[in-house]
This record gives structure tokens, sequence and C-alpha cells, in this order.
């Protein structure tokens, strides 16, 4: 007997739902509840609008040092005793800054929710800050960015967004500052911001088995000792690109690899075209079978992986490729990557390819949203974005419905290879005659 | 509030489990759960780098890479396009001891997902080119450079091996190997690689999700049922050791990292053994959440290690004492003598300062819920119950570990730790250029 040849069809597929979402307006707030039967584990999470675009010039890092502050002790105990309270209960707060959004969240046994979630909304609302502990954690994570900072990346990505969204805006320092900013932070920079942001009552998000939970006794305590009322969101920037493709060159001395980051400004996660351009992007860059990949990695062997992506907040996006890439082959990877881009835009994409990205994109909604922690952060998407309940239900329909014509139309429309900016980060002087014989952009030192 | 311990769980897995056995001798796991309309399907080889010789280490891993280059009915990287395809998320690993594979898919792709795993197992060789092995080594190179060699401290891993385990052991050498043997190998000896390892009789299938075990075991034989069993498989060299080591290791390396840091580690007891729970709990009061004891007395107390950069944790390797790895990242000002005297005595400590009630609940609470969040989806599951069907011949037994967590004693972490004698250390530092040792 030999190996079954033909490649069998799929079943009848299972029906697709998100789950129920429950919504109740407790002591001034919002909760967001997804019901998850059997589950035996539930998450929370306090999504409040003090992201990290709020933060000042100069003091880029504030809310992430806030973050850390908020297991340096509460109102009501120590450092050492919070952190006891709370490991006992076998939960651990994570805490996430990104541009729209601070979340704490938890995720424990569904019983120890309630006990668990007072904990959370404790360091939340009343950290103590002591001004002493406010500036060794500052000084902390201006060292752990400078750790971050030494390896290939952080430097190429921060001269990226510099290039696209000028260093004088928010949106063009890094998210999380760098360890010059960081450490410019003061303890009133970090008492000013908890004061002015974390001091609302925002959004409980939850995700478990909402039969052994009550949410009106979850909100109660995330919204205990909260005032203000929610901020109206700004609009969405425009969609400036560059006029001509640029190098940027930042020096890593020594470095085996050149690390790549290549980009132009996209629209918000909101935009009408998210869908086609998402599937755009996934037949470029974001699947193992992806253009780029297939190219660059499979083909040639020039990497260990290569991905692009349409990265989407509430006011901006941007398009980026991210690669490293032996150091020798930088100038033909970067031809390769351009050229594949090139192509995406002027060609569009393939009904075989297109195939995949859908049936991939649809699918993985199944796959990627089996815990309850993945359902909190879609609940979190519908609540920054102000994306309607039935948004994921209806998802996997719109991604199985996309044509070969709207999502080419998407690439045609939000790819832009010759307003790219290319940032290589690696051993200068062995690379740059080499990138300036190709032509493929002005070629500029940048220091960072 | 007092901190309350979690419930105590009659077991780890209280789903149902049904097993069987191939006539080739692959031994298929299910388990049924009809919560999500998904599958995993997760195959281990009992296949790793400890079973590779002298001159070929690297080989496990590249065949980690080797088997995504396409086989008889699937085309080079048509496997990645398939299961992507269907909305799948794919990978595998590949560790001393194992490599295991696995897809997690909407459930009505199960078929597809047997299909590929089969055409793999027995289909491999003939597809197998001299263009692909080139290729594919190019890649692993790529991945060297990128994780280990490119990366501040991203050596440590494979330099504390060969200070942990003698010449000869299987655990001596790293899992990525040598780009040199890579190299040196001929097509023919990575065809007969496979054809040694990646047999029927050497692997266990697992399924988990929303599917039904009768079809699951008749599925697994339609798409197995004809590959053939291989006679003689070579055990892996032996992984003896004649108890801890006798003589402290010491070494330094000076590069390019921003801030001092140093690993302790011991080689403990082999995963699976009373043992080494005592050491999983003792690892998790030690160095796991800013209640620690490492956070406390030296992020927090003492202040001389950074904060995000300590920890402790056991490498899970089942068949030699497993390492005990203990890690801290000195602040800025602090020397490297003065964060590796600190670190060991709180390591030290663990065996003449008993461990409290609290410390041993918190260690607990927090061991149950990382248990549940690896049960939380198909594919956490599947893992487990291939780790226990291949290490210990009964997936069954994947439901005992949570409560042999829960039943260790503070006696039980004060006998470990005393096996954790300065004179069995290996002590691994990192200075940054142009600090003197």
């Amino acid at each position: 007997m030999s190996l079954i040849a033909t490649r069998p069809e799929p079943g009848s597929a299972r029906p697709y739902s998100f789950p129920a979402i429950h919504r109740a307006s407790v002591a001034g707030g919002e909760v967001v509840a997804a019901h998850l039967p059997g589950h035996l584990l539930a998450t929370a999470a306090l999504l409040l609008d003090a992201g990290a675009a709020r933060e000042d010039h100069g003091r880029e890092g504030t809310a992430a040092v806030l973050a850390k502050c908020l297991e340096e002790g509460t109102h009501h105990r120590d450092s050492a005793a919070y952190a006891l309270a709370l490991e006992g209960l076998g939960a651990e707060l994570s805490v996430s800054v990104d541009w729209d959004s601070f979340r704490v969240g938890v995720s424990v046994p569904v019983d120890l929710l309630p006990r668990t979630v007072a904990l959370m909304a404790e360091a939340t609302r009343t950290p103590r800050l002591d001004p002493d502990d406010v500036a060794r954690v500052r000084d902390d994570e201006a060292t752990s960015l400078r750790m971050e900072w030494a390896q290939p990346g952080p430097r190429a990505d921060a001269a990226l967004r510099a290039d696209l969204f000028g260093a004088g805006e928010r949106y063009g320092r890094p998210l999380y500052g760098d360890p010059t900013s960081m450490a410019a932070v003061t303890v009133e920079d970090v008492r000013a911001f908890h004061g002015s942001w974390l001091t609302r009552p925002g959004v409980l998000l939850v995700a478990g088995d909402l039969d052994k939970l009550d949410l009106h006794e979850l909100g109660a305590a995330a919204f205990a000792g909260t005032s203000g009322s929610p901020l109206s969101p700004e609009p969405a920037l425009d969609v400036p690109i560059a006029a001509t493709r640029r190098v940027l060159l930042v020096g890593r001395p020594g470095s085996v690899q050149s690390t790549l980051r290549l980009g132009h400004r996209a629209p918000e996660r909101a935009h009408p075209d998210y869908v086609p351009i998402s599937l755009a992007a996934t037949v470029l860059g974001g699947a193992f079978t992806s253009r780029l990949n297939h190219l660059i990695r499979e083909v040639k062997g020039y990497t260990y992986g290569i991905r692009a992506d349409f990265a989407m907040t509430r006011r901006f996006g941007r398009f980026g490729v991210s690669s490293s890439v032996q150091t020798a082959v930088t100038a033909p990877a970067l031809a390769d990557t351009v050229g594949e881009i090139t192509r995406t835009r002027a060609d569009g994409v393939t009904e075989e390819e297109l195939a995949v990205a859908r049936t991939w994109r649809a699918g993985s909604l199944s796959v990627d949203m089996q815990t309850p922690g993945a359902i909190a952060n879609a609940l979190a998407t519908l609540v920054v974005h102000g994306l309607p309940d039935d948004y994921y239900a209806t998802l996997r329909q719109r991604l199985l419905d996309a044509t070969v014509a709207e999502v080419s139309a998407a690439a045609a429309e939000h790819l832009h290879p010759e307003g790219l900016t290319l940032v290589v980060e690696g051993d200068s002087a062995l690379i740059r005659d080499e990138l300036a014989a190709t032509g493929i952009g002005e070629i500029l030192d940048v220091e960072i | 509030m007092s901190a309350q311990p979690a419930p105590v769980a009659g077991t780890g897995y209280p789903w149902p489990i049904e097993t069987a056995r191939l006539d080739n001798g692959l031994r298929v796991v299910v388990s049924e759960d009809h919560t999500a309309p998904v599958v995993c399907v997760n195959l281990w080889y009992d296949v790793g780098s400890r079973h590779e010789p002298a001159g070929q280490t690297g080989f496990a891993h590249l065949f980690e890479h080797l088997m995504f280059e396409g086989s008889v009915h699937v085309g080079k990287t048509e496997h990645m396009r398939h299961v992507q395809g269907a909305g799948g998320s794919l990978n595998a690993t590949t560790n001393p001891d194992r490599t295991n594979y696995f897809e997690t898919l909407p459930a009505e792709h199960l078929e597809l997902a047997l299909w590929l795993e089969a055409d793999r197992m027995g289909g491999l060789v003939p597809a197998l080119t001299q263009e692909t092995l080139d290729n594919q080594r190019e890649v692993v190179k790529n991945e060297r450079r990128q994780r280990y060699d490119n990366v501040p401290y991203g050596d440590a891993w494979l330099r504390l091996l060969p200070l942990l385990y003698p010449p000869g052991h299987p655990y001596h050498h790293a899992t990525i190997g040598s780009m040199e043997d890579l190299n040196a190998a001929s097509l023919e000896t990575f065809q007969a690689f496979h054809a040694r390892y990646y047999a029927p009789n050497n692997a266990v299938l697992t399924v988990v999700g929303d599917v039904v075990p009768a079809d699951v075991i008749a599925l697994a034989d339609k798409y197995f049922g004809m590959i053939e069993a291989v006679a003689g498989i070579p055990p892996a060299p032996s992984a003896h050791l004649p108890g801890p080591a006798t003589s402290p290791a010491r070494e330094t390396v000076t590069g390019t990292v921003p801030a001092p840091r140093v690993y302790l580690s011991h080689r403990t007891h082999p995963f699976g053994t009373a043992g080494y729970d005592a050491i999983t709990v003792l690892a998790t009061v030690l160095g796991s959440g800013r209640g620690s004891r490492l956070y406390q007395r030296l992020a927090d107390g003492a202040r001389i290690a950074q904060p995000d950069y300590v920890g402790a944790y056991g490498v899970d390797l089942a068949h030699a004492p497993a390492p005990l790895i203990v890690t801290a990242t000195a602040k800025d000002g602090v020397d490297a003598q003065a964060l590796k005297a600190g670190v060991a005595d709180v390591l030290d400590s663990m065996a003449t300062e008993p461990v409290t009630d609290a410390e041993l609940e918190r260690a607990k609470a927090l061991l149950t819920t990382s248990w549940w969040r690896q049960m939380s989806t198909v594919g956490g599951r599947a893992d487990v119950l291939g780790r226990y069907a291949t290490q210990f011949g009964d997936a069954a037994t994947a439901g005992y570990r949570l409560p042999q967590w829960q039943a260790v004693t503070a006696g039980d972490i004060a006998d470990a730790a005393r096996t954790l004698d300065p004179q069995s250390r290996v002590t691994l530092t990192y200075l940054p250029e142009g600090t003197a040792a």
C-alpha cells in the first residue's frame, strides 16, 4: 500500500459565531463582556483612554513608567504586600500601553475573578506613586530601554517613524520613547498623567463564563472612586506620501546582519478599505507563503523571515516591511523587496493567492479566538475603533467575499513603493557603496 | 485581605482521552472537546538533538525545516500554503529531547492535516533534493545569526549546556548545532536520518478539539496505516550521570552587552519526577513574579538587579537531570561580583530559610493559572498529551502534574534546595567590553 495521493476535501464547515456580547452601565463606566460558557479561565481588563499619544513632547515614556509604578504599592498596602495578594490568587497584572489606550488586565480561574478585579482596580485607581519609587522605576525603565536599544531593530524603527511622521510630532517619536526621553520623565509627569487620564471610569472588558460572574459586581469594583466623562475621539490624520524613495542608513559597526525597516504612511484602522487592505498585505507579506517570504527566504535564502503589514491605530496607519538579512546581500534583498511591492501595486493579486489569503484570514478567526484573553482583545478593538457589536460576526463573511478586483484596487491605492522610506541598520561602511550603485534611492546617514 | 489559595484540582486534565495504537506502532491520542470549532493535530517524534552523534549536530533541528519543504504528494512550501489557506496556524520545534509538529485549523480541515502529516512521515525522503537541503542550511544559518549571534546574551544557552553536561553526554551540545557539521553532511546522510527516526513506531499523533474519537482513529489508520514500522531504531547515547557535578564550572564572556549579567545553573532531576516537581515550585518561589525572593531581595530590596531581568526557571528535559537556571542583570553602577554574590545568596537562602506558607501558596497559585492557560487552547492541550504519551507512555498522566505541584511541601523544597550546592554550580557571567573581570 502507498500513501494517499490526493489532498482530501474539507468536511462541512462548522458554523462560526463570535461570543454573545453583553453590556452594562455601572457606576459611570461601561462593562463590555463576552460569554464563554464552560471556560475555566476568565479575563478582565480595564481599557482606559490614556494611550502614549497623550504624553508630552520630550517625555515620551511617561505612560510606560506609570504602567510599571502601578505595582509599587497602593494607598492600602506596600508593593510586597500587593504582590503577595495578587500573585496569591495566581494573577499577574498585564499592563500595556499603545498609541490609543492604556490597559490593565488579569486572567485567572473564573471563581477568583471578582477578587482579582478588585485588586486590579486598586492598583490602577489608587497607586501610591511615592516620589522615590517613581524615580527608581523611571531609572529602571531608562536602563531597560537602553538594553533593548542595544539590540538591532529599535533604532531602525525610530528612524522610520521620525521620517514618516516628523520628529517633532508625538507619532513621529517611538511608542515607548527613547532612552533619553525616558530618562527625562519626572515624578510630576507620572503623577499628572495618572491624575488626568487614569481616574476616569473607562471601559471594563470581561471574557469568561458569565453564568459564574456578576457584571455589576465587577463593574462596581472597577469603577469605584472614578470621575469624569469619556473623551471625544480626535479625527484620523491625512496620509501624506513622499515624492521620492530614500535610504536612511543607521550605523551598527560589526553587525553580521542588516536590519531592514521599509515603510510609508497609511489609513487608520476604521477605514472602510480595511478588509481589502489587509488581504493585500497578507498576499504580499503576511503569510509564510507570501510573495516576499517566498522570494527573499525560500528562493534567495537571504533571511530567516520577512513580513509586511499595515499597522493601524485610531488616527493613523503605516505600511511596513521588516526583516534581517545577511550583510553581504543587503542591496539585492532591498531591490527584490521593493520589486515585489511594485509588482503588487501594478499588477494586483491573483485569484489563487487571494483564495489562500481569504480562507486563511477567515479561518484564523476561529483558531485565534479560543482563549478569554484573545476574546478580550477583540472586545478592545471594537471599543477603541468604534466598531459595531456584530463586527467580528460579519468579518468572516466580508473576508470570504472580497474579490480580486477589490483587493487589487486596494493594493494600487494604498501601496506606494515610489515613496517608501528604506531604513537599513547595519555595518554602513560595508554596504554603502553597493546600495548607492543600485540607485534605489538617495542615501542619507542618520544618527540615532 | 489574606492571600487565598487557588482551589485544588483533582486532575489537571478534566477532558476525555481516548488512545489507540495502529498496527505499525503509531500511537494515537484523541481528546474530544466541542467548545470551539477547531482542531489541533500534533505529532511528537521521539528524536531530538540528544540522538545526534558527534559530527552530526544540528541534524534534528535542520529536519524540522526540511519537513516543510515538500514530500511525495506535497510540493515545496505547499504544506504551509494548505494549512494557512485553511485558516490554520502551524509550527514545529526541536529541543534536546524531541521534535514536535503541530497545526490548529478549523475542524472541517482535520483530514487535510492528517494527510499532510502522513505524507511527510512516509514520503519525505524521495522528495528531498540537494537544492532544498542547501537552501534550508542557509535558512538555519540565518536563524542562528538572528537568534543567537546577533543578540546580546543570545548565546547563553549555547554556553550553559557544555558547562552543565560533560563531553559525550547527549545534552552537551546545543540543538542549533554546528554549522560546520551541517555543511559537511551529504544528502544521503540526511535521508538516512529521516528513514531511521521518522517512523510511525517512533511517534505519537495527538488530536484535540471538535472531533469524534472513533472517526479520528479510523482516519489515522486511513492516512498513516500503510507507513511501515522501522525496526531497530537506535536509542540515544546514554544519558546516565553519576550524580550532581562534583566541582563548580565558571565562564566569563566579555562582549557587546549593555550590562553585566549572571546565570547560575544546576542540573537537578529529570522532568516528570517528584524531585523535579519540587524544583519547579522552588523556581517559582525563587524567581517568578514580583513576589518572588529574587525580585523582592535584589530588584526591590538591595536594588542591584534590573527588575525586568530577574528570573529562575527549570528547562523541562526528561531524559537526564534537567537544568535549573537562575539569572539577573546588573543595574547601572553595580558590578558583576556584587550581582553574582547577591544572586548566590538568594539561591542559597532556599536551603537555609524555610519557605513560608505565603510563598508556597503564591507559587502554587501562579503555577495553577499557568497550567490552565496552557489548557485553554486545543494546541496547548495536544502538546501536553503528546509529551506525556511520548515520555511517560501514557497521555493520561498529564492530569497528575498539577496535583503533584500542589502536593509539594516546604520540606520537599528544602530537600531540593540542599542539592543546589555551590560545589556543583555552573556560573556564566557576561561583562560589557571595557570592564575588568
